[in-house]
């Protein structure tokens, strides 16, 4: 975000030095979320997620795979961002590619856990449907729509409605297959297993500006930060995922400091964010 | 090459098939499993550095901690690409890619072809903060590593490197940056993993920092970890972090030294 | 011949440095004109050559090989592969056991860079293969496991990692280096009648399985090639010269030898024509001089690790 004035850029820093942002809210608190579920009938599962001047879109796919032969016994999940030129004109062409990359290695990294699958947000085993055969892969994309700071957020917010938007056919699998084949499957049209999401963790970025750090930055407040951390915290308050931003380097002691606010900040995101996704199913479910 | 084109259908490689199943390396509830090269949990492999590995390069070092092994190359500042619009910093741009034999499997890693752009753009993260960029206004510094063998902790390996070839190219920056990385295995914390504990993590911390100014420039958490052990696992990490720092710097004066005489 | 004179001031006044930037040709024709070079050296001399075999741990076959500062890292792997039906025992040309790759990662040098690759890269490998396999210095039927069934498939890549002139000469170098420190790895039948590799330390004979290749470990190579690189320019001949002088002179000759003398090919790319045959000639003397220089740093490091 360039063209701010040099009375505008104190203007934000000063607001975010008294508590009071420049849209009236305190730095702790975040702008209104509005969630739309099953907006893309094509897809398994998708949702809308609106944070202010926001607006992301994600969408999940399963479809029939075979797990790779290193884990039998998991599905697999591929975790795709991508930007709109409608966003920012400088999104046009590949001028994306950097910023959809960055988006797709952070959202894997807080919900997919450690290399052996443990503390993952989506349990991998659950996908499977004949160990080593047959498996679900989900592919879940993000687009960025309009964008005004805070991608992450919105995107992990947006892809947790997704999920629990989610229904996965019932699978039978035919019983007279012998060893070596692949075997023989009956998707179901009519039954759908809802998907277990109360594991997902919600993702909250803390971007630095000056001496403070606030939650779910306006790109104008982006622009005047020195750097930003997004943790990834699940129901239990433990957390699933970390990655900082933005060039100056933090004291060992803030960023202790910064992940027991996230903590805090998260039970009230993810409270507030499981409503609106009950709220937004009820809709669906009467329209 | 033709003779490889015609040839690649008809091999297979023998080792993925002995993997599947093989006893995972340690036991939960067994306090008292060995790592496989028999180090402590927070013991570092040791490490070794050596600056000016090349001399086509502004400046250049080479890594070898355990088995892993890493060249780093600093080019520039030098003109910034045409594209590029006017700026009165200077730019940074990061690339690592892997030799065909750095991992066990030949090409394991090329069906995202040589070049790693996760490993890139964590680099440039890592890096960015430790450099004066304003040194060298409307130009670019170009750090490419090459991973001659992965051993495992490759990340923080290059990021090290990557820091001491910037200091030998005479790129102005706060500090050298160290870097550490932690596996969480089980309730167990091992500092340093090499390959094999990396592929059983249940989650691994990267942190990178400049040792003098006590500041982290990275930091990456993967898996679920409770703030007590994120805790832990930064202050053995960044007390790792400042020895590593040490021999960086040993290495700056070494090569100094050597020269000046 | 007025800018001669202009540069004739110029030098005077000049530090060294910025004239040999600014008139790199000058500065060349001057150095040759008194038979020296700017690192010292006389015309007809190679750098400092070095050969250090097993440098990397995971290879079947490994050197690392440093001419001056122009510095080859090659490996070997091998892997098991059915072999063709109409050339059960050997590699015919378009279904060979040998794969050579060569490499030049954006480390090597300052003109390249990532997505943007070496153009000289992929002439280098080409060049690299058909001398590795017009040489017979490897015999394909050594690569045979089990008649018709199983045979070696050898996979060298070679990486620069430092790139300062005579680049073929150094790979080449690399290439055969890594080729005398291969060491077949052990394989037996499984129950499948899969060929598999057996741990080193030995547990196949445990198991009960039968080591397929107990004897042959290693490869005879029979008169290795060995190449040296001379840049032509004028009447001079500079034998093995750095990346800077190759910017310079008018055009090279790459002539390649085998340990027994003969001669496997002769490269020139383009450049002013040569007007006496005696200047292949010189070349082809200075090669075979060359040559000796460097199967004896190769023996020497041979002989090293069989020690150890």
């Amino acid at each position: 975000m360039t063209g701010l004035s040099v009375g505008e850029k104190l203007f934000i820093q000063g607001g975010i030095a008294q508590d009071l942002r420049t849209d009236g809210r305190k730095r702790l608190t975040y702008r209104p979320i509005y969630v739309e579920t099953g907006v893309i009938p094509q897809a398994n599962g998708s949702a809308r997620v609106r944070l202010g001047g926001t607006d992301v879109i994600a969408s999940v796919k399963a479809e029939i795979g075979r797990p790779s032969p290193m884990q039998p016994d998991k599905g697999k999940v591929a975790i795709y961002v991508s930007c709109s030129p409608t966003a920012a004109p400088m999104f046009e062409g590949r001028g994306d590619e950097e910023l959809s990359a960055e988006l797709s290695i952070a959202l894997q990294r807080c919900l997919l856990g450690g290399k052996s699958g443990a503390g993952a947000g989506i349990d991998l085993s659950s996908l499977v449907v004949v160990e080593g055969k047959v498996c679900w892969d989900l592919y879940i994309d993000g687009l960025v729509v309009s964008s005004d700071g805070n991608l992450l957020d919105a995107l992990g917010a947006a892809v947790k409605a997704a999920l629990s938007n989610t229904g996965i056919p019932r699978v039978q699998v035919a019983a007279d297959t012998t060893g070596e084949d692949q075997p023989e499957v009956d998707i179901s049209d009519e039954e759908f297993l809802q998907f277990d999401t109360s594991n997902l963790p919600v993702i909250v970025t803390l971007t630095k500006v000056g001496r403070h750090y606030i939650v779910d930055a306006t790109s104008e407040e982006e622009s005047q930060m020195s750097s930003a951390v997004s943790i990834s915290i699940n129901r239990r308050g433990h957390t699933c995922g970390l990655s900082k931003r933005g060039g100056a380097g933090l004291d060992p002691s803030v960023i202790l400091d910064m992940i027991s606010v996230a903590k805090h900040v998260s039970e009230q995101l993810m409270n507030k964010l499981d409503s609106e996704i009950s709220a937004a199913e009820a809709i669906e479910d009467d329209s | 090459m033709a003779g490889k084109a015609s040839a690649t259908p008809a091999t297979y490689s023998p080792s993925p098939a002995t993997r599947k199943g093989k006893p995972t390396i340690y036991k939960d509830g067994d306090r008292d499993w060995v790592r496989p090269d028999g180090r402590g949990f927070q013991q570092c492999r040791p490490a070794f550095f050596r600056t000016g590995a090349v001399n086509a390069a502004s400046g250049s070092a080479y890594a070898e901690i355990g088995n892993t092994q890493v060249i780093v190359s600093v080019f520039g500042p030098r003109e910034s690409k045409k594209a590029m619009m006017y700026s009165d910093v200077g730019r940074l741009n990061c690339n690592v890619s892997c030799t065909t034999f750095s991992t066990p499997i030949r090409g394991q890693d090329f069906d995202q072809g040589s070049d790693h752009k996760e490993y890139s753009s964590m680099l440039h993260k890592a890096l960015e903060g430790a450099i004066i960029l304003e040194s060298f206004p409307k130009t670019t510094v170009d750090v490419f590593a090459l991973v001659l063998e992965s051993g495992g902790s490759d990340l923080p390996v290059i990021i090290s490197c990557a820091s001491l070839a910037l200091a030998d190219a005479g790129i102005m920056m706060y500090d050298l940056v160290a870097s550490v990385s932690m596996s969480s295995l089980g309730s167990d914390l091992v500092i340093d993993p090499i390959s094999e504990e990396e592929s059983y993590q249940d989650g691994s911390l990267i942190i990178s920092c400049m040792p003098s100014r006590y500041e982290v420039t990275q930091l990456t958490i993967t898996g679920e970890w409770s703030t007590n052990k994120i805790n832990e696992a930064m202050q053995v990490c960044l007390d790792a972090c400042g020895k590593l720092g040490k021999i960086m710097r040993s290495c700056l004066k070494e090569a100094t030294s050597a020269t000046s005489e | 011949m007025g800018l001669s004179n202009v540069v004739g001031d110029l030098s005077l006044e000049m530090e060294v440095d910025a004239f040999r930037r600014l008139f790199p040709l000058r500065f060349y024709e001057r150095h040759l004109s008194e038979s020296i070079r700017p690192d010292g050296r006389t015309l007809k001399s190679a750098r400092d050559t070095s050969v250090a075999l097993g440098a990397v741990a995971s290879a079947d076959g490994s050197a690392l090989t440093k001419i001056g500062s122009t510095t080859m890292l090659a490996a070997a792997k091998m892997e098991v592969m059915t072999p063709s039906a109409d050339a059960p025992d050997e590699g015919s040309i378009d279904c060979c056991f040998v794969a050579v790759e060569y490499y030049m990662p954006s480390i090597c040098s300052p003109l390249v860079r990532p997505g943007r690759p070496a153009e000289i890269a992929p002439v280098i490998s080409k060049q690299l293969y058909d001398t590795i396999l017009s040489s017979g210095m490897i015999d394909l039927k050594e690569l045979s496991l089990i008649s018709g069934k199983a045979a070696w498939m050898v996979y060298l890549d070679i990486y620069c990692l430092d790139a300062d002139g005579a680049l073929f000469d150094a790979a080449l170098l690399s290439a055969v280096a890594a080729f005398s420190h291969l060491r077949f790895p052990v394989v037996s039948l499984n129950d499948e009648g899969r060929l598999v590799m057996v741990p080193e330390e030995g547990n196949g004979d445990k198991s009960g399985k039968e080591v397929v290749n107990k004897e042959k470990r290693k490869l005879s190579l029979s008169s290795p090639p060995f190449s040296l690189t001379c840049a032509l320019h004028k009447n001079y001949i500079l034998a093995d010269p750095t990346s800077e002088e190759e910017a310079v002179m008018e055009t090279f000759v790459t002539v390649v030898l085998n340990s027994s003398g003969h001669l496997v090919s002769l490269y020139k790319p383009g450049g002013p024509v040569l007007t006496q045959t005696s200047v292949i000639q010189d070349c082809i003397a200075l090669t075979r001089q060359r040559m000796k220089e460097v199967q004896e740093i190769l023996d020497e490091s041979i002989s090293g690790m069989e020690i150890d």
